[in-house]
């Protein structure tokens, strides 16, 4: 029989002293949605299972012009969090739409960063408020834009021995929202999601950020769509020129939940409807 | 590695060896006879496993037991107090909220959750949080019309109609 | 008896639903029992070389194997009686059971059955139809001479008649033609495929089963076990979910083969992915239409080849072929109709029944090709339906004579329910005569 250790550390210096000890070997647990149907499936074998529940990580916090969110905070706190509502609501709307109330109740948000789906519905919300990621290791803290954490499908920069303890979210200017389309209203795996912030001067656009889920193997920041809004007035005609900019730069794939020509052209209405609901047309 | 878990099941304390893998669904099925908890995927997906924990729902299947030490567990067993039927096992038996009856102990834990959070929740509402728990006999109709009834008060414990 | 008459009741097993305490088979937790999991083939297609099973037995918690030479009878089984109930030579699609490992539980299973050592020589396999049907296709399994089935002394279609299609079209004014194809479909009951089996006081060895149909199963099962039927306690009626999926025996034959080795409950339980990937499906149903209409839409001639993919084994596929045969010409009266049918091989797991069995794989195309040949000349869709429905006394090819018609009353009750107005002349037709 396997013999696998498990620790329920109540404090974060605790916790990455284990991470350091066991390593790869490790598995941490946070809400256990995406973990534990892996072990129940035998596709990871951990010798230890490192428990974070008991580190007090589910807060939202306003600090010095920043939202700081704890990693253990579950998608069913965030979607009731005053903070939450009047500073992020696109991060609640994301919220809303992640699996089904018996999911929300366990699942963190640093659980969605730590599994790095393509698909993971928080990201593309926190990529377009350009969040910060706090990971800690027993050697100390490092922070890391959220541009620069996802490097492949369930592959970051974080290393074995390090947590996500928390995620700074500058209180940028403008108006965001979130789209996902599924194969249902609930409990899905997005086929394609979109998140897109526009800061608007009048009818001209000051500064934009648009984010495809499900698109390419990481969720992935449409620069170039970005730049053609910046400076321009935004109209119906320049939305689905951008729309369809913004997923010239994706690389969809065929899968089992749609075909990569089925994303390209859902994904396409996606943003434009998104963009024309931010630019108010 | 074996460790004793103690925690509130269905309002009495219960002390069991388990390992670190094994799932609250495992242990309440196969080390404590408690089979209300349906295994229906073992991945999250499908809601027959629904319990709630601290009064929240959530999937036993995806709860490694040991995250669950002093916490309060409450399956479809403990629905019913003294033998009393709870208001929503009499609509979902009177008005034929199920066919099979696999996904009905998950079903009812939902429901409970849902009224407990929103005692009159719309049509929308309870769909909205119903819809982790599948239903492959198609009984949705009857379960939204018994979730509806009780909400309703038709069932309220003093008995009768309010 | 005035109280129940005309009334909905609840259902008399209701109350253990709603408290939980319905045992499904899987709620069987009996004192010492063991589990056991399928080493599954890792490949569609492929000869058996040779499988070291030391290491896996040698694994602490694990009590043995199961192969099939343990089978005591039968060593095939299925409604065609001509599957491996564990494959020795040859696997035919992926995930066949080969061999099971028994154990404590279920983790220490599937790490007896990571340490066999499976020498597989891996062929290439055939999953499409009309692939299969090539003269130069591989062939699905060794112990087949063609991919397609053989109904008894080489006859491989299945022909279903009345009157004489080629006449039909010389008679008619116009022929349309048509192709139409449904998909596979899982049956995905909520309650997975799983079994327990155990020997009784009396030395009768009881099984636990989700079956939808017990006696066609329990002559299989004794056939495998060489039992004779007195000695198997066959204990059913609570199934979480079956829709026809549970007609092929899945779990019990391998738990039953376990507790006769081992002298120990035994059970084996699919994991919903098993489930989905290993069960027998709904399979693919293609049909072929060849219809002739005369200018006033009155029917002359359908001919009909259909092809029923049944994965790698016969199971029920054969049968509904000819089910399918009798549905596929629709509930209209052709004088000239011929269904040729023909059940074809493949590389998957095998097909079986689902809901309405192979009955709307073959209506679904004909109301498809009814609306095409409304499209092409030209008439209403609801007149062309109206004029060659079914009256009784018309017969049809599978030559049962239509008695209590019912096609117009029902359509024009469709009709209603969804507010569209019929012609008179239509609503003047009755089922009883033309
Ligand atoms: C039925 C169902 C529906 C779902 N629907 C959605 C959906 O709609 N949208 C969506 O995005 N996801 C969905 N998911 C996936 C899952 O719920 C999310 O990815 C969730 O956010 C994971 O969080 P968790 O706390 O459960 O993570 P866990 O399962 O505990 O962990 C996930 C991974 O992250 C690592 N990890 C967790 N916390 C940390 C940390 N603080 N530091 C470092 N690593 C960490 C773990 O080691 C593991 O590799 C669904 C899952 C299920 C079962
Ligand atoms: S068994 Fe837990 S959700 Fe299906
Ligand atoms: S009643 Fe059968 S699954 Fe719901």
């Amino acid at each position: 029989m396997r013999e696998v250790s498990y620790f329920a550390p109540t404090e974060v210096g605790e916790a990455v002293k284990l991470l350091a000890q066991h390593g790869e070997k490790a598995a941490v647990l946070a809400g256990g949605t995406d973990l534990v149907a892996q072990l129940n499936y035998y596709e990871i074998k951990p010798s230890a299972l490192v428990y974070l529940g008991g580190l007090d990580l589910d807060y939202v916090r306003e600090e010095g012009g920043k939202l700081v969110i704890g990693a253990g905070t579950t998608i069913a706190h965030l979607l009731t969090d005053d903070l939450i509502a009047q500073k992020f609501s696109v991060l609640a709307e994301a919220a809303a739409t992640h699996g089904s109330p018996a999911i929300r109740t366990k699942a963190t948000i640093g659980g969605n960063l730590g599994t790095a789906s393509p698909a993971g519905d928080m990201i593309p919300a926190l990529m377009v408020m350009d969040a910060d990621l706090v990971l800690a290791s027993s050697k100390g803290q490092r922070t890391v834009p959220i541009q620069e954490f996802f490097t492949g499908p369930g592959e970051t920069v974080r290393t074995a021995e390090e947590l996500i303890l928390e995620i700074h979210v500058p209180l940028l200017k403008g108006k965001a929202v979130f789209k996902k389309l599924g194969r249902r209203k609930a409990q899905v795996c997005s086929i394609v999601s979109t998140a897109v912030r526009l800061e608007m001067d009048g009818g001209v656009c000051k500064d934009a950020r648009i984010v495809l889920g499900s698109m390419a193997p990481t969720p992935l920041r449409c620069s170039k769509a970005e730049a053609m809004l910046k400076g321009k007035a935004v109209d119906a005609a320049l939305v689905a020129e951008c729309a369809a900019q913004a997923v010239a730069e994706s690389t969809p794939i065929d899968d089992q939940r749609a075909t990569a020509w089925y994303r390209a052209k859902a994904g396409t209405a996606l943003v434009a409807r998104a963009l024309a609901e931010v630019a108010g047309i | 590695m074996k460790q004793i878990l103690s925690f509130i099941l269905n309002g009495s304390p219960v002390d069991v060896i388990v390992t670190p893998t094994e799932t609250l669904l495992d242990v309440l099925r196969e080390k404590l006879g408690v089979t209300g908890p349906k295994r229906g995927c073992d991945d999250g997906d499908c809601g027959t496993c629904t319990v709630l924990l601290d009064g929240e729902p959530v999937r036993s299947c995806l709860t490694i037991a040991l995250t669950v030490a002093g916490r309060e567990v409450l399956t479809v067993e403990g629905l019913s107090t003294d033998g009393d039927l709870h208001p929503l096992q009499k609509a979902f038996h009177e008005h034929g909220a199920f066919q099979c009856g696999f996904c009905t102990p998950g079903m009812l834990m939902s429901a409970k959750a849902l009224l407990d959070h929103n005692p009159t929740p719309s049509r929308t509402e309870i769909r909205e949080y119903m819809s982790g728990n599948l239903c492959r006999c198609g009984s949705y109709e009857e379960i939204i019309e018994a979730i509806q009834v009780v909400a309703a008060g038709e069932y309220a414990p003093s008995g009768g109609k309010e | 008896m005035t109280e129940y008459v005309g009334k909905a009741m609840p259902r008399y097993d209701g109350i253990g639903q709603v408290k939980g305490q319905t045992k499904f088979v899987d709620d069987f937790v009996l004192p010492g029992m063991l589990y056991a999991k399928a080493l599954r083939s890792p490949v569609h297609r492929g000869l058996i070389r040779g499988i070291d099973f030391t290491a896996a037995k040698n694994t602490p918690g694990v009590v043995g194997v199961v192969t099939a030479d343990d089978i005591p009878g039968a060593k095939r089984f299925g409604a065609c009686g001509d599957q491996p109930v564990l494959a020795d030579e040859f696997t035919a699609y992926l995930g066949e059971e080969i061999a099971l490992v028994v154990a404590v539980d279920e983790d220490t299973c599937m790490e007896g059955i990571e340490k066999i050592k499976l020498d597989i020589e891996e062929q290439q396999p055939v999953f499409d139809m009309f692939e299969a049907m090539k003269p130069d296709a591989p062939l699905v399994r060794p112990d087949l001479k063609s991919n397609l089935w053989d109904y008894g002394s080489g006859m491989t279609t299945r022909v279903m008649y009345i009157g004489d299609v080629e006449q039909g079209f010389a008679e008619a004014d116009l022929i349309v033609e048509g192709r139409y194809q449904t998909g596979e479909q899982d049956h995905s009951a909520m309650e997975p495929m799983v079994s327990v089996a155990y020997f009784d006081e009396a030395e009768r060895l009881v099984i636990h089963t989700h079956s939808q149909c017990l006696y066609f199963q329990l002559g299989q099962l004794a056939a495998i076990f060489n039992l004779p039927m007195s000695r198997i306690r066959y204990v059913g009626g609570v199934v979480g979910g079956g829709f026809g999926g549970k007609n092929h025996i899945h779990a019990d034959h391998l738990a039953g083969l376990a507790a006769i080795k081992f002298k120990r409950p035994v059970k084996y339980r699919y994991s919903r992915r098993e489930d989905l990937l290993y069960s027998t499906k709904r399979g693919v149903f293609i049909l072929e239409y060849k219809t002739g209409i005369k200018k006033d839409g009155r029917l002359t001639a359908n001919h009909i080849k259909l092809w029923h993919d049944s994965g790698a084994y016969g199971g029920f596929s054969p049968y509904g072929v000819e089910k399918c045969s009798m549905f596929a010409s629709g509930p209209y009266h052709i004088p000239n109709t011929r269904i040729d049918g023909q059940c074809v091989l493949t590389n998957k797991a095998g097909s079986s029944s689902m809901r309405g069995f192979t009955i709307m794989n073959g209506q679904f195309p004909m109301e498809m090709q009814m609306s095409k040949i409304a499209d092409t000349i030209g008439m209403d869709p609801w007149e062309l339906r109206f004029i060659n429905a079914w009256r009784d006394g018309d017969i049809g090819a599978s030559r049962y004579v239509v008695r209590g018609a019912g096609a117009l009353e029902a359509m024009r009750g469709a009709a209603e329910v969804h507010g569209i107005e019929l012609p008179e002349h239509l609503l003047a037709m009755s089922s009883r005569g033309r």
